[in-house]
């Protein structure tokens, strides 16, 4: 079988791919969809030892999965708050690079 | 064959992943986030994870994409075909890098011993849901409805309003 | 006895009452004021009384080891610092010491600053700060009166300055003039530079005897505890402060000016409080002068003579009447200093309080001329006994007191003076005093027939006598002027005369050498006859006198130059080592110290600001090298 440390560092790649998104990518689209790589390596990372670590801790046996469906909730609820922020920045300002965004500064 | 399923998904997510990161167009990357997000589902499926697959496709593969390509359509994004990274992507690359080079010898070093991955039953799962995480579970429809309502607040024509 | 602080403290009271409530009593509160004084008079009767009757069994009191006299000490403790008893804690008190010395100053400022309020209520009619007049006055006495009272130096010293600043807001009581603002700014720091040295002088004794206590410090140099270079150092620092109080020579320059204060203030300021706190010091501290050696009694001596004949040239040319008898102040304040410094404290004290009588007497009168004339060159006036005959009266009685001429109180104090200089100093001592009593008498025979006497010039003929409240206490204070001298003298039965209550080691009776009365009656009555014949008569002409001595009499219409050598040093060193020190302050202090560090924040705020792009991908960034980190670190925790 598939150890749990393969996940890991699966879920590790993942999470730091999403990470250069978020830093390198113009477009608020791009960054979202970054947003929601890192969110899906660590529904990864707790799902897999939930499932290797099954009774061992003091965690009970479901609560990895359980987190990861928060995790998703509010996933969703972000992308569509997120929607709407993008809507509105690309209605005032006609854009939606966030390099041409920056009047929050000295 | 557990691990020859496992590599064709983490390639699969990690290639999809890089597409979302690295290619120009905007839909294309969309389209590169589904591949990702449903070799994930086949992450979950190997690690017996039936209903989080399940919950992954509907939401991650349905939902949240259906989402984004809105938003990509609304903004015209794909109108943009050269969309590029901005200046400090080579900065970014090698932060991203050494966060990499933490992360990974962390779990490498630190690593746990597991048991054989298990299945978990959907009833189980149910009844952890309504009992041990109820709570949570309520807070968290309150999260999706103050964040429905604040997104069409948000996203609102301001005609009749002043200019916000 | 021990509530003889009562004196100052009804004074003290009735200071701010006048001020805050004034405006709503009638007369602005002024009789207040004199109720407060008045009532310090009534308490300083009640003191001399119980003190007569007191023995050295009597609760506080015995018989010094230093004086001889019966001393009373009533002290509090005031704050520990630290705890009592233990090294290094200090406790401080303050308290009360009653002598002979204490009870005779008592009588005279309680006295004088009655008469000059009483006085002051005509003189100041009508002033828009009549109520701030009366509450600076009352200021002005309390302070004194504490000085006087005071057991130990930090209290006196606190006095001290008190007496300072009150004389400062009185001489600049019309402070709409710049000359009244000029002189009172003058009169508090030529003061000032010798309360340095008083200072100096206090926490010399004060670290040599470990207490603040009068009596601890006589105890001190009389026991030998207190070494003799440190007695002497530490007398000569207190005489330093002196100097600058009772404005000797070179200190003195502030008196003259003085006078642009209101005169009963002057007649305050040089009768009874303020100059005469110097005498007064010299006095209370006597102990230290006399210890050992008596070293500093040299010095006391020499300046006292030196103001003493230097102030009475001045007088003797000047022409405004109010600056005559301003040096003449200084000159009978350098005939006590030079008797205190040829050990004549009885002769000294006796004089100071002649003095006082004779001088507020003298500055109450030309007051009243002033008052009706508006004049204050001598030149303006002449003739006056005709038009004003109470305030010719009085004010000669006055001038004939302090001229020396018999019967009159300052006949008795100079003959005294005289004596104790001949007694214990040389003959040059002695030649140069009895001069400067001949010239004493003529300035004041000079000032006296130049303004009351000759024809009356028709620019006066408007003038009147002065209302009751102005003469009365003229006339009072004349009695005395008049009478006080018998108190010298041994009265059989009854009194053994004033040096058996006041005196230094043991009390003498009057003492009187024939040569010198007989030598300093004639000359005091040549001197009043040649200035009659000068002045009034005309027979005697000056002029001849004036061209051969045309020089000197520049010299000393100018007054020797001091304001003048004291203007050179200001400007030339005082103001160009102030303007280096400005540059030091402008260059240094300010650009480099304070600037410096605001320049260099602000420039560091400029270049971290720039870290603040407002682009969310530059955060994100720092997000993740601040994970990072975090991650290095706990790595190299747990490594």
């Amino acid at each position: 079988m598939v150890d749990l440390v393969y996940f890991q560092l699966l879920s590790a790649a993942l999470f730091v791919i999403g990470l250069y998104g978020v830093m390198a990518r113009r477009s608020a689209v791009l960054i979202v969809m970054s947003i929601e790589l890192m969110l899906n390596a660590v529904n990864i990372n707790l799902i897999a030892a939930a499932s290797h670590l099954d009774g061992t801790g003091k965690f009970a046996n479901f609560d990895g999965q359980l987190i990861a469906i928060f995790i998703i909730t509010v996933a969703a609820a972000e992308v569509g708050l997120a929607l709407a922020i993008i809507l509105r920045m690309f209605r005032n300002r006609s854009t939606v690079n966030v390099d041409e965004i920056n009047m929050m500064r000295w | 064959m557990a691990w020859f399923i496992f590599i064709l998904l983490a390639v699969l997510t990690i290639g999809g992943a890089l597409g979302v990161v690295v290619t120009r167009n905007v839909v294309h990357a969309a389209l590169a986030l589904l591949v990702s997000l449903i070799a994930v589902a086949g992450v979950y499926l190997v690690l017996f994870a039936e209903f989080l697959a399940l919950v992954q496709v509907l939401i991650y593969g349905g939902a949240i994409i259906i989402v984004l390509l809105f938003a990509i359509m609304l903004t015209r994004s794909s109108d943009y075909p050269r969309v590029t990274d901005n200046k400090q992507w080579p900065l970014a690359a090698l932060a991203s890098l050494a966060f990499l080079g933490v992360l990974a010898p962390s779990f490498i070093i630190n690593s746990v011993e597991g048991t054989e991955a298990q299945n978990a039953s959907f009833t189980g799962i149910g009844e952890s849901l309504f009992t041990t995480w109820a709570v949570p579970f309520e807070i968290a429809s309150l999260v999706l409805l103050v964040a429905l309502i604040g997104a069409i607040i948000i996203a609102r024509s301001d005609d009749g309003e002043e200019q916000g | 006895m021990d509530w003889a602080w009562l004196i100052p403290v009804f004074s003290f009271a009735a200071a701010p009452l006048i001020v805050v409530f004034g405006k709503y009593l009638p007369g602005k509160g002024s009789w207040l004021s004199i109720l407060a004084i008045g009532g310090g008079f009534v308490v300083f009767w009640f003191v001399l009384g119980s003190w007569l009757g007191a023995n050295s069994g009597t609760s506080g009191c015995f018989t010094s080891e230093n004086t001889g006299l019966l001393t009373c000490d009533y002290e509090r403790s005031w704050f520990n610092a630290g705890v009592v008893g233990a090294v290094g804690s200090v406790s401080l008190h303050w308290g009360i010491l009653i002598d002979p010395l204490t009870i005779a100053m008592l009588g005279l400022v309680t006295f004088v600053a009655l008469m000059v309020q009483i006085y002051s209520l005509a003189y100041m009619k009508g002033d828009p700060r009549f109520g701030w007049y009366f509450a600076v006055h009352s200021l002005f006495a309390a302070a004194m009166l504490t000085l006087v009272l005071a057991d130990n130096f930090l209290l006196l010293y606190v006095a001290w300055e008190l007496v300072g600043i009150c004389s400062y807001l009185l001489i600049g009581f019309w402070h709409e003039r710049p000359k009244a603002r000029e002189a009172a700014k003058k009169a508090f720091i030529v003061t000032r530079i010798g309360d340095v040295g008083l200072l100096v002088g206090i926490l010399l004794i004060w670290r040599e005897v470990g207490s603040f206590s009068m009596l601890d410090a006589f105890e001190a140099v009389r026991t030998g505890a207190m070494s003799e270079g440190v007695a002497t150092a530490s007398a000569l620092l207190l005489f330093l402060g002196a100097m600058g109080k009772s404005a000797q020579v070179p200190f003195h320059v502030w008196l003259p000016d003085a006078m642009e204060g209101p005169t009963p203030v002057s007649a305050l300021i040089h009768a009874a409080t303020m100059v005469i706190a110097g005498v007064f010091l010299v006095a209370r501290t006597f102990p230290l002068f006399e210890a050992y050696d008596a070293d500093p009694l040299i010095v006391v001596s020499i300046v006292g003579l030196v103001t003493a004949l230097g102030a009475a040239t001045i007088a003797l040319v000047s022409t405004d009447l109010k600056r005559i008898l301003a040096y003449s102040t200084i000159s009978h304040l350098g005939l006590m200093m030079l008797s205190l410094g040829a050990f004549g404290y009885t002769a000294a004290i006796f004089h100071l309080m002649a003095h006082g009588f004779s001088k507020a007497l003298l500055f109450l009168g030309a007051g009243s001329v002033l008052h009706s004339t508006e004049f204050q060159e001598t030149g303006d006036m002449g003739g006056l006994r005709k038009v004003m005959p109470v305030t010719a009266i009085v004010f000669s009685i006055g001038a004939l007191s302090l001229g020396g001429i018999p019967i009159l109180a300052g006949f008795w104090s100079k003959d005294e003076i005289l004596v104790a200089v001949s007694d214990n100093r040389n003959v040059t001592f002695i030649v140069l005093t009895l001069f400067t009593a001949l010239l004493s008498a003529l300035y004041m025979g000079r000032a006296m027939f130049l303004v009351f006497f000759g024809p009356l010039k028709d620019q006066n003929s408007q003038a009147h006598e002065s209302p009751i409240a102005m003469t009365l206490p003229m006339v009072l204070l004349g009695v005395l002027a008049l009478g006080f001298g018998l108190i010298s003298f041994n009265w059989p039965g009854s009194f053994g005369g004033f040096g058996t209550f006041l005196f230094f080691g043991h009390g003498e009776g009057f003492h009187f050498e024939v040569w010198l009365g007989v030598l300093s009656i004639v000359m005091a009555v040549a001197a009043f006859v040649v200035a009659y014949q000068i002045y009034v008569r005309g027979s005697i002409s000056l002029e001849g006198v004036r061209s051969r001595n045309a020089g000197f009499l520049k010299v000393v219409e100018n007054k020797y130059y001091f304001d003048e050598v004291y203007q050179w040093t200001v400007d030339r060193v005082v103001l160009v080592f102030s303007r280096f020190i400005a540059f030091f302050d402008r260059a240094i202090v300010n650009d480099i110290m304070v600037n410096g560090p605001a320049d260099m924040t602000r420039r560091f705020g400029v270049l971290l600001r720039l870290h603040v792009t407002g682009h969310v991908y530059s955060y994100t960034l720092g997000m993740a090298l601040g994970s990072i980190g975090l991650g290095i670190f706990v790595w190299l925790r747990v490594v």
